[in-house]
Order: structure tokens, then C-alpha cells, then sequence
């Protein structure tokens, strides 16, 4: 290992995109527009009005009692809008198709008092979206059930060890967007940049000077790292940090930065993603083996991004994935730099955290396996 | 103790390098599945001259200098650069080797490849390096990006990252395409100037009308050497004054002769 030849590969690598500011733009503009864009729809996501009416098709008088105190408990709240004109079951299916109504609340004519059978109605469309307002009607269901037996309801108040009960999807999803634009933005660098060294006739004649292949994989870590760096601490700036503009002008008060709430300690947050970064490289470049063009490196995405992006605990937690999946995304990085960084930046934990430790070594395990694997296939003869 | 009889045609691979030669070739073999791409050649180049490997394209040239600088590994056989079995890393130090593609990196300036190419063989005398550069005349355009250079110039600072470090062997596949002819007179004038420096070069080329800068030609077709010599020897063993016609006759001879359909099977060229 000569460092005067690493030092060059390192240098040549950072050259080549100052001379190429279209690259630079992507990796580090694309991430951190990605991200505003997730915090602006998660965040405005939250306020919204449900239309919701009270269809009661029983005869019976605790039919009546209970559809009269849900609707005088569900006018009082306040995200969502009472529709009384609305009295059978067809009416408001109709009003459903129409998007007049989001959700109904059925007394079906078998209610009694024996049999408290309450339906909730919605149109089906968006099973997501309308989920989102039945925790407000159940609420409202058990004051007006719990009031007509006169009985006292406990209140239930919900509390976290990490982070605040009342965190937002943003707050949990930020530390993951990090890990994975960095890897995602990585690997698709290097391996466009190593496939142009084998279809350009570069990497023959690197391979014919007395550069070794281990110091061409440290020596693009290091080049592909030094980037890598900056783009991480832009986008951990953006995503903690919250700059308020105030309004000048015609020009209204606006934000720069997300302001999410963390606790714990960037530098281990950044030598998590360094450690995915550093696999993403070598993955690159071993990826680009198996190509022949930049369009069949493309070709890779669907293979090697999105099955970390779907199973790496991006979305749902690994614990909650078919029992055949789960081994599939304990063998992914991605998986691993998720819950670090989770564990890091919500939870705060350090490097005497057992948790961090296992995500940090499985983490240099697979960089160095991918190492490995790019420095073995430098070589590969093409016949 | 019985002592076994070796068989004949095996090739020795623990023969002795020749003493004094700096690029030699011991029954060089190299196949891409059915296609022998170097069938077996035999060579040893003394240094301080210039070595013209001349042959059709897919004659083999280029896998031949790709066998002895190592970056192709052979099927079987031997090739030694001064002394040193290939591949040898280390050896790589004391060689140069101008590819066919210009493999320099167009984002990168003239001076950045220059410089790049030179530092990963330890050379990073600025001064020198300049030099390298005025001997290719590139020297007014170190800012350049190579993205921005003539397909001649381009040519020329892939000649000048083969040739910065002072390689003791260089390797020069194509080297003139697309340089013009003034230049071109300049580069032989340069490479006779390195040659008589104690330097060797091979170079290989597929137009005949650079072959008589050479000291010593082969003549190569199918992955096989037809004929060595100086060109005017060449010439005369062939009874022509032109070298095309001499290498078809050398070709012809070697097909009609009856060796040449001991290997009985019809070939394909490779590169």
C-alpha cells in the first residue's frame, strides 16, 4: 500500500467532479430537495377535515340515545364537520361515491341495547387516508357509549421512553432518509464513474502502472468519501437544523430546514453512514462488472435500492415483515444504518450502546466484504 | 530413481529467462475459448532497439503486449520484461504502455492526466515533466480538458502518460494513428533517441509504411510469428523491395506449408 498512489487516485477522483458540477447538483441538491418535499407533505398532511354524518337504522330507544350523543360529541371536535341531514343507510353510501361524506357511523337496525353493533362506513378507495379520522370517531363512540351507562371512562395519556408521543412521521423517518440517499446517491456514482474507467480505457491503463487494486478501492473510498462528507453534513444540517426567513416584502416569512428533534450525537450518526457509504462504493464497483453501459448500471436500482428502500426499515419495522423477508433485510446495510441512526438520533444512545455497536460492526463487516469483492473483480479479464 | 521422459511438445514453464533479453516470450499462449488469440510464440528481444510488430487487425498484436505486460494472463507459456516473469507489479514501475484506446480520462486537464498518470509511478518531477509534454507539443495546453483535444492530440498525451516515468520497456500499440505526419517524424526521431538511450520499444502498427523506422520487424498473423528480421533482410529473404508484398508471401508460404495444417482446425482472428 503506497499512499503516494492513493493520494493521487483520491485526488484525480475529486478533480474529475469539480469538473462536473451536474453531478455535484445531484448529489447534493436532489437529497436535500427529496427531503423538503417528504417534510412538507408530511407536515401538511396532518390538517384535515372529515366529513362524517350518524345514520341510525335501529327503532330501538338506546339506538336513538346513543346516535343523538355521538353526534352532540362528534360536533364538538374539531377536525371534523357533522353532516345531520343525512337519515338511511342508501343516502349516505351515496354521498360516500360522491365525496360528499368521508366516513358514516351505522346503528344497524339490529341495534340494541344487548347487541351495541356499530359499523364504520368508508368508501374504500384509500384504505390509508381514511384510517386516519376512525381514532377521532372511537373516541367519540366510547364518551357516548360511557355516558349513557353512566359510568366514569379512564383517560389514557400516551407517553415514549425516546423522543415525544407526539412525534411526527418526519421525526422518525428523517434519520432514515440520510442513510439512504447517501447510499442510494453513492453507489450510483461509482458505478457509472468505475464502468467509465472500464469502457473508457482508463482502468487498462491504470492496471498497466504499478497502482495496486487495493489502493484503487481505498483511493475511490477515500475520493468517493470526501463528498460523501460534505453531503451528509448538508443534509443532517437541513434535516436538524431550521433557519426562519422572515417575510420581506412582497415575499411571505418562510423556513429553510426541517428544525427535527434530535438528541444524539452527529458524530456517530456520520460514522454510521460513513461505514453504509463506504460499502456503497465498493459495491459500485463491483457492480459495474456486470454492466456494460450506464443504462444497464440503471438496471441495478430496481435490484440493489429499492429492496433496501421497501424491507430496510424505511417504512415498516423489520419485526412486522413476512417471517421469509426478514432474514432478506437482515443481510441489507441499509437495515442497519436505519436502526443505528435511529438509535443514535432519537433514542441518543452512544458507542457504550450495545445496539449502536452491532449496527456499527455488521455495517464495517459488509463494507469490507464489498471491498473484498470490488478489489477481486478490478481485474476481471474482458473476453 | 526412474527417470521419467518429458514429452516433447509440453512447454517448459520453469525455463531459464535469456541472459540480456529485455522482452522475451517462451511458447506464449493465449485462447478465448476456441480462438487462439497468440498460438504459441517463441521470442527474445536484446534491448536498446525498436521492435515493429506488424500484422493484419485480430492478428493478435494486442493480446501479445497484453500477455507481457501482464494484463492478460496467458493459457500457458512464459513472458519476461527484463528478466522479471509477467505479471509482476512491481516490474510495471520500469514499463510503459501506450493502449490503443487513448485511456485518459476526458473530464480531467492535460496537465491533471499527465501528472495523475506520472504520480502512480512515483514520478513527480515538474520539470521533467514539462518536457514530456514539449516533446509532444502539448505544452501550451496544460488547462486543457483532454475532452477538448484533437483525436492527434489526445494520441499525443496518451504517449506522454506511457512515456513520463522513463520506462526502461515500452510498449506502443498504435502509437501514430491520427497524428500527422510532421509530428510523426518528430515521435520516430524520439523513439530512436530512446532506443540508442539503452531503452527497448515495441511497437506495433498495422500499416506497412512505418515498418521500415524499425530495427526489427515480426510479422505476426494468427497469434504467430511468420518472420523476424531487420526489414531489409526481410525484404530480400522474400526477393521484393516492398514489405507488403513481403509479408503476403511469408503468409502464403507459412499456410501452403505442411506444418501449418498440423493444427488442422480452420481459425478465427481475434484482437
Amino acid at each position: 500500500m503506497n499512499p503516494l498512489r492513493v493520494a493521487a487516485v483520491v485526488r484525480r477522483i475529486v478533480a474529475q467532479f469539480r469538473r462536473d458540477p451536474r453531478s455535484l447538483a445531484l448529489l447534493y441538491i436532489a437529497p436535500i430537495a427529496i427531503i423538503a418535499l417528504l417534510g412538507w407533505v408530511l407536515s401538511s398532511s396532518q390538517t384535515t377535515t372529515a366529513h362524517v354524518a350518524v345514520v341510525n337504522e335501529s327503532a330501538t330507544p338506546a339506538g336513538s340515545v346513543i346516535a343523538t350523543r355521538l353526534q352532540s360529541v362528534l360536533d364538538g371536535q374539531p377536525d371534523i364537520v357533522l353532516d345531520r341531514s343525512v337519515s338511511d343507510d342508501s343516502t349516505a353510501r351515496q354521498m360516500l361515491k360522491d365525496k360528499k361524506l368521508d366516513l358514516v357511523v351505522v346503528l344497524p337496525s339490529d341495534f340494541t341495547a344487548q347487541n351495541r353493533k356499530i359499523e364504520l362506513l368508508t368508501l374504500g378507495l384509500n384504505a390509508t387516508g381514511e384510517a386516519s379520522v376512525i381514532p377521532t370517531v372511537q373516541k367519540a363512540l366510547l364518551s357516548a357509549v360511557a355516558d349513557t351507562a353512566g359510568a366514569v371512562l379512564p383517560t389514557l395519556e400516551r407517553s415514549t421512553v425516546y423522543g415525544s408521543p407526539n412525534a411526527t412521521t418526519l421525526d422518525s423517518l428523517a434519520p432514515v432518509v440520510v442513510g439512504f440517499f447517501l447510499y442510494f446517491f453513492v453507489f450510483i456514482l461509482t458505478g457509472i464513474s468505475f464502468l467509465r474507467e472500464r469502457i473508457g480505457g482508463t482502468l487498462e491503463r491504470l492496471l498497466a502502472t504499478p497502482v495496486s487494486r487495493a489502493e484503487i478501492v481505498l483511493g475511490y473510498s477515500l475520493g468517493f468519501g470526501f463528498f460523501a462528507t460534505i453531503q451528509v453534513a448538508l443534509v443532517l444540517a437541513f434535516v436538524i437544523g431550521r433557519l426562519d426567513v422572515p417575510a420581506l416584502g412582497p415575499i411571505p416569512a418562510f423556513g429553510i430546514g426541517l428544525g427535527v428533534h434530535t438528541i444524539g450525537n452527529p458524530l456517530i450518526a456520520y460514522l454510521l453512514v460513513l461505514m453504509l457509504g463506504l460499502g456503497a462504493v465498493s459495491l459500485g464497483i463491483f457492480i459495474s462488472t456486470f454492466a456494460r453501459t450506464e443504462f444497464q448500471i440503471l438496471q441495478f436500482i430496481p435490484i440493489v435500492i429499492v429492496p433496501q428502500g421497501l424491507l430496510g426499515g424505511f417504512f415498516w419495522p423489520i419485526e412486522q415483515l413476512p417471517s421469509l423477508l426478514q432474514p432478506v433485510a437482515r443481510i441489507l446495510p441499509v437495515t442497519y444504518a436505519i436502526d443505528g441512526l435511529r438509535q443514535v438520533m432519537i433514542a441518543g444512545a452512544d458507542l457504550t450502546s450495545p445496539n449502536v455497536l452491532l449496527d456499527l460492526g455488521v455495517l464495517v463487516g459488509i463494507a469490507a466484504v464489498f471491498v473484498a469483492l470490488a478489489a477481486a473483480t478490478i481485474r476481471r479479464e474482458v473476453a | 530413481m526412474a527417470v521419467s521422459p518429458t514429452p516433447p511438445a509440453a512447454a517448459a514453464p520453469a525455463s531459464a529467462p535469456t541472459p540480456g533479453a529485455a522482452v522475451e516470450a517462451v511458447q506464449l499462449r493465449k485462447d478465448f475459448g476456441p480462438i487462439h488469440a497468440v498460438d504459441g510464440i517463441d521470442m527474445s528481444l536484446p534491448p536498446g532497439s525498436i521492435y515493429g510488430l506488424l500484422g493484419p487487425n485480430g492478428s493478435g498484436k494486442t493480446t501479445l503486449i497484453r500477455l507481457l505486460t501482464g494484463l492478460a494472463s496467458a493459457t500457458s507459456g512464459t513472458a519476461r520484461v527484463l528478466g522479471v516473469a509477467m505479471p509482476s507489479r512491481t516490474n510495471l514501475a520500469r514499463i510503459g504502455y501506450m493502449t490503443q484506446s487513448d485511456g485518459i480520462y476526458p473530464e480531467l486537464s492535460v496537465w491533471e492526466n499527465l501528472t495523475f498518470f506520472a504520480a502512480l509511478y512515483g514520478q513527480t518531477d515538474k520539470v521533467d515533466l514539462l518536457r514530456t509534454l514539449e516533446l509532444v507539443e502539448l505544452d501550451k495546453r496544460t488547462g486543457t480538458p483532454a475532452l477538448q483535444l484533437s483525436g492527434g492530440m489526445r494520441r499525443r498525451l496518451s504517449m506522454a502518460c506511457a512515456l513520463a516515468h522513463h520506462p526502461q520497456v515500452i510498449f506502443l500499440d498504435e502509437p501514430t494513428v491520427g497524428v500527422d505526419p510532421a509530428l510523426r517524424v518528430q515521435f520516430w526521431d524520439h523513439f530512436h533517441r530512446l532506443a540508442a538511450g539503452g531503452a527497448t520499444l515495441v511497437v506495433s502498427s498495422h500499416v506497412m509504411d512505418e515498418a521500415d523506422r524499425c530495427d526489427q520487424l515480426l510479422f505476426i498473423r494468427d497469434g504467430r510469428v511468420l518472420a523476424q528480421g531487420t526489414p531489409a533482410e526481410l525484404r530480400q529473404r522474400a526477393g521484393t523491395d516492398n514489405l507488403e508484398t513481403a509479408f503476403l508471401s511469408f503468409a502464403t508460404q507459412i499456410a501452403g506449408s505442411p506444418a501449418a495444417f498440423a493444427g488442422a482446425a480452420p481459425k478465427e482472428t481475434a484482437r
